[in-house]
C-alpha cells in the first residue's frame, strides 16, 4: 500500500452519480435546511450573487461571491475556509458544481481549483473534507437519511 | 448502484490500474504522455487502462487547451468504504490494518 502523500492539489475534481433529479440536487446544495444534514453541519444559503455558510451556532464559515448561477445545472462560487483561522488567511479559491442529467440519475462534478496559493486549504479539503460531503449528499438524496447526524 | 460497485472493484482488480491511481494521487491532473513515461507499457495499453478507470468513475479527464488532463476521483472509493467498511466492523478492521502496518514496518 502506498503511503506517499499527495503534493499537487491545486485542482481537485470530484464526481458522483446520484439517483435524483437535477432540481433536487440543486436544492440540496443551495438551501441551508439540506446542507446542514451533510455538509459538516454547515447551513449554506446560495442566492444568485451570494454564498453564505454558517456554523450550527451562526458563526460565519463562508462568505463569498457567486460567480455563476444557472439552476439546476451550474453553480460557481468563491471559497475561503473561514471556519479555520489559519486557512482563512490564505488566498480565495473557486468551487464549480456541474449537474448533468442522465437516464434516471445525475452526474455531479465538483471542481475545486485556483488553489495554487492556498496549500493548506487544498490539503484540508482534499482529505475527508469534500468526500464526506459527497458521500453524505448522495445518501441524503437517495435515502432521505443523512450519513451522520449533524 | 450495484453495477457501479462492480465497475470499481473490477477496475481496482489490476496492479497497473492501481499503480496509475497511485501516480495520480502523488500528482494529479496529468496527461497521457506523462503517465505513459512512468510505465513500461505502450501508449495504447495505458489508454486502455485509463479508459477502464474512467468508466468506473475513478479517473475524470478534463480538457485544458489542447491537453487532456487526468484527475483521480476518490469518491467511488469513499462510497465503497462507507458501504463495506463502515457498515461492518470498522474498529476491528482498523485494528488489523494497524497491525499489518506495524508488522510490515518492522519487517
Amino acid at each position: 500500500m502506498s503511503t506517499t502523500t499527495s503534493t499537487a492539489l491545486t485542482t481537485q475534481v470530484y464526481q458522483v452519480f446520484i439517483k435524483a433529479t437535477p432540481e433536487a440536487i440543486w436544492d440540496a446544495i443551495t438551501r441551508p435546511e439540506f446542507t446542514a444534514r451533510y455538509f459538516h453541519g454547515a447551513r449554506i444559503t446560495v442566492t444568485p450573487d451570494h454564498y453564505d455558510s454558517r456554523s450550527p451556532d451562526g458563526e460565519v464559515w463562508g462568505d463569498e461571491a457567486v460567480l455563476e448561477f444557472d439552476p439546476p445545472h451550474r453553480l460557481v462560487h468563491g471559497w475561503r475556509s473561514l471556519y479555520d483561522p489559519e486557512l482563512a488567511d490564505e488566498e480565495p479559491s473557486r468551487v464549480t458544481w456541474e449537474i448533468e442529467s442522465q437516464e434516471g440519475y445525475c452526474l455531479l462534478t465538483v471542481t475545486h481549483d485556483q488553489l495554487e496559493s492556498s496549500p493548506k486549504t487544498a490539503a484540508s479539503v482534499a482529505g475527508p473534507g469534500w468526500m464526506m460531503v459527497f458521500s453524505g449528499l448522495k445518501t441524503l438524496l437517495e435515502t432521505g437519511e443523512p450519513l451522520v447526524e449533524a | 448502484m450495484a453495477e457501479d460497485d462492480d465497475r470499481v472493484f473490477k477496475a481496482l482488480a489490476d496492479a497497473t490500474r492501481r499503480h496509475l491511481l497511485d501516480r495520480l494521487f502523488e500528482q494529479d491532473g496529468r496527461t497521457l504522455t506523462e503517465l505513459e513515461s512512468e510505465l513500461e507499457m505502450t501508449r495504447f495499453g495505458v489508454m486502455k487502462h485509463l479508459r477502464v478507470l474512467e468508466d468506473a468513475g475513478l479517473v475524470v479527464s478534463l480538457r485544458s487547451g489542447r491537453e487532456k488532463l487526468h484527475y483521480l476521483n476518490p469518491v467511488p472509493i469513499r462510497l465503497i468504504h462507507d458501504r463495506w467498511i463502515d457498515k461492518y466492523t470498522e474498529h476491528r478492521v482498523s485494528a488489523l490494518a494497524e497491525l499489518k502496518t506495524r508488522l510490515e514496518e518492522t519487517a
